[in-house]
């Protein structure tokens, strides 16, 4: 959507991946602006906003996200947004264009405020991002998040470290005014992107048991305890394949395998949803930036010995024109040798190199088996040692 | 008539059961309800 925003889609049909009518075509009943009040397991039905009952055999919970707000006055101001569903966009697109916008506010530097200061920039807006931290996506280490944030000031984003938001007001120049604890701003439109939830009102009200992570435990296959509920997506937990645990990673990737898992299910099929590694990666001006597995945080936590290893090196063959410095760190298991994790930031080849290991992660595979992987080499697109060989052995040397 | 199947939220994961489901048992009577205005969108 934030391409959709800053005008890299323009046709906004291109985002709609079905219409209603596309699935009534194909016998499946959709109501839209339609609300659920209540679940009344009881009586084996959804009770609609306004009144109507449905009743179901079955039921699935795809109740996504509901993104966090500060809590502030005046958050709901007009031309203070989030960005979480499509009408979200289409709002934000028409009050660019509507309002002369020459200022904008992000406050929160996860994936949406990344993405969304490339498309506000591209635009030709001044913009300025708020963050309670210091350094921005916390998803990486601070090695690659200073990259990130070189990258947003290179590119005029003024960026304000440990930032307390107080209030959204009128402005004087400019539509609204933020107060902070350190200072006023001013801007014709705030966007609060300090992250989201999952949505699970309904699940608790029908009692069914929330993981650590506050989404909704299923099995393997997309199955609440419950009999006959099953739930998909953004609201329920993912298991993780490296660390072993239930974890929530809102994306959408995620949602449509589950999905699929719980249709196939439902239809009568036999199927499991085998798990994620928790890749994940966004792109910011010119900067790609990925990670998958888990960090050393994540890896003590979950009972592993980490050790890591930061490999500066090529995002091609050293020698070609147009090569771009790679950054790649590794994780790993000081007990097995295993790979646990990684991360890459660089103009180029950040992305492929940790689909590779995301990969080598879903297999289980130890530094000595990455480190001889048989990768498809040719200098446009790697050196004879790839960086993902240079970096296992490297940090195989230090186990 | 097949089993009754309600599905809450038109999302990436909502949209993929009931693609699924219809594919796999036509019989089946699927209902997708989305609080928004729009389905199923490359996000």
């Amino acid at each position: 959507m934030p391409y959709y925003i800053g005008d890299v889609i323009k046709e906004e049909k291109k985002l709609i991946a079905r219409t209603p009518e596309k699935f009534r075509e194909t016998g499946v009943e959709v109501r839209i602006d339609t609300r659920v009040e209540e679940v009344d397991e009881k009586a084996g039905e959804v009770r609609l906003a306004g009144g109507a009952r449905l009743p179901y055999d079955i039921l699935v919970l795809g109740t996504g996200t509901t993104p966090l707000m500060p809590g502030i006055p005046g958050e709901d101001r007009e031309g203070v947004f989030t960005l979480k569903k499509f009408t979200d966009a289409l709002r934000i697109k028409a009050w660019l264009r509507e309002v002369p916008c020459r200022k904008a506010i992000i406050i929160g530097a996860g994936f949406i405020g990344m993405e969304m200061c490339e498309a506000i920039r591209n635009l030709g807006i001044e913009t300025q991002l708020f963050h309670r931290g210091t350094l921005p996506v916390n998803r990486w280490d601070p090695e690659f998040s200073q990259v990130v944030l070189d990258e947003l000031r290179m590119h005029q984003v003024e960026f304000v470290t440990d930032a307390e938001t107080k209030a959204v007001e009128a402005g004087k120049e400019h539509r609204l005014r933020l107060v902070t604890n350190h200072g006023e701003a001013e801007a014709d439109m705030i966007l609060m992107a300090v992250g989201i939830r999952p949505e699970v009102t309904l699940a608790k009200q029908m009692g069914l048991p929330l993981g650590k992570t506050g989404a909704i435990r299923v099995n393997f296959s997309q199955k609440t305890p419950r009999e006959g509920v099953y739930a998909v997506g953004d609201c329920c937990e993912s298991f993780h394949r490296v660390s072993g645990r239930w974890v929530n990673i809102p994306l959408g990737d995620i949602a449509n395998k589950q999905g699929r898992v719980a249709g196939r299910n439902i239809g009568g099929g036999a199927m499991i949803f085998p798990g994620i590694v928790g890749a994940q990666s966004f792109k910011v001006f010119d900067l790609e930036v990925a990670a998958t597995g888990l960090d050393e945080r994540e890896a003590a936590q979950s009972g592993f010995h980490p050790v890591s290893m930061l490999s500066w090196g090529n995002a091609i063959a050293g020698p070609m024109p147009g090569n771009t410095k790679l950054g790649l760190k590794l994780i790993a298991d000081r007990a097995t040798g295993k790979l646990l994790g990684a991360q890459a930031v660089g103009k180029a080849g950040a992305v492929s190199r940790i689909n590779t290991l995301s990969a080598a992660l879903w297999a289980g595979l130890t530094l000595d088996d990455v480190g001889y992987l048989d990768l498809a080499y040719a200098p446009p697109f790697g050196g004879s040692w790839d960086l993902i060989h240079i970096a296992a052995q490297a940090l195989k040397r230090k186990l | 008539m097949g089993k009754r199947v309600v599905i809450i939220g038109a999302g990436a994961g909502g949209a993929s059961v009931a693609a699924e489901a219809q594919r796999g048992a036509p019989s089946l009577s699927i209902t997708m309800i989305e609080q928004r205005a729009q389905v199923s969108v490359a996000a």
